[in-house]
């Protein structure tokens, strides 16, 4: 009986529809992932960019330093990514743990000598002209 | 790093976190509340809402970084240590 209601539901009601629930669901969730995939691309083309003008002009130092600092900037924004994307679901608050990267990017930098903390940190950046470049290809 | 140095680094490392996170904070928490209340209105705009979200939170939150990173500088690499 209630398996019936439920067929008669899934049939007749569409908002009560799980199966296009579902689909729905995963539509939205890969049109975020795309999103994702596209500023990752973005930065890692103008990581690589950035560290072969580092590299040619001020030496193998200064490039490390950038790739290393580009690196971490798609680890903060992976793990950004991955807090907003459990906002509204399994959690209420946006966490804070994607800030750890530059803290240990800033104390890395300064405790080893082989790595320079400009070049760190503007790597670190590298991730902010691939979401404007996104945010201005957005229709 | 003379004692008066050291205290006015530290000092200016708390100043920089503490009032460059206010901003972002209450941009952060206000900008979640309407994305979230836009998902429970419209559920089928949900990738589009949570990715400009994303890059609201990513551009609202470079800003704590900027206070961060000088606190840690001013902490760790301080340049006016003599």
């Amino acid at each position: 009986m209630a398996s019936e209601t439920v067929d008669n539901c899934s049939s007749h009601d569409p908002l009560l529809d799980m199966d296009s629930l579902d689909s729905l669901s995963g539509v939205k969730s890969d049109e975020y992932l795309e999103l994702q995939f596209r500023v990752f691309r973005l930065t890692f083309l103008l990581t690589i960019f950035s560290v072969g003008i580092a590299g040619f002009f001020w030496g193998i130092q200064a490039s490390a330093s950038l790739f290393i600092g580009a690196l971490s900037g798609i680890l903060y924004f992976r793990l950004l990514a991955r807090g907003v994307g459990r906002l509204g679901t399994s959690s209420k608050i946006v966490g804070k743990v994607q800030l750890l990267v530059p803290v240990l990017l800033v104390l890395v930098s300064s405790r080893f000598p082989q790595l320079d903390l400009i070049p760190a940190l503007l790597g670190f950046l590298l991730y902010k002209p691939a979401l404007i470049i996104q945010f201005l290809s957005m229709p | 790093m003379d004692s008066i140095t050291t205290a006015a680094s530290v000092v200016a490392a708390g100043l920089a976190v503490g009032l460059g996170a206010i901003g972002p904070g209450i941009g952060q928490g206000s900008a979640a509340q309407g994305a979230v209340e836009g998902i429970a209105r419209q559920p089928e705009a949900e990738g589009k809402i949570r990715g400009t979200l994303l890059l609201s939170f990513a551009f609202m939150e470079s800003l704590t970084i900027y206070g961060l990173v000088v606190a840690l500088v001013l902490l760790f690499a301080n340049p006016f240590a003599g």
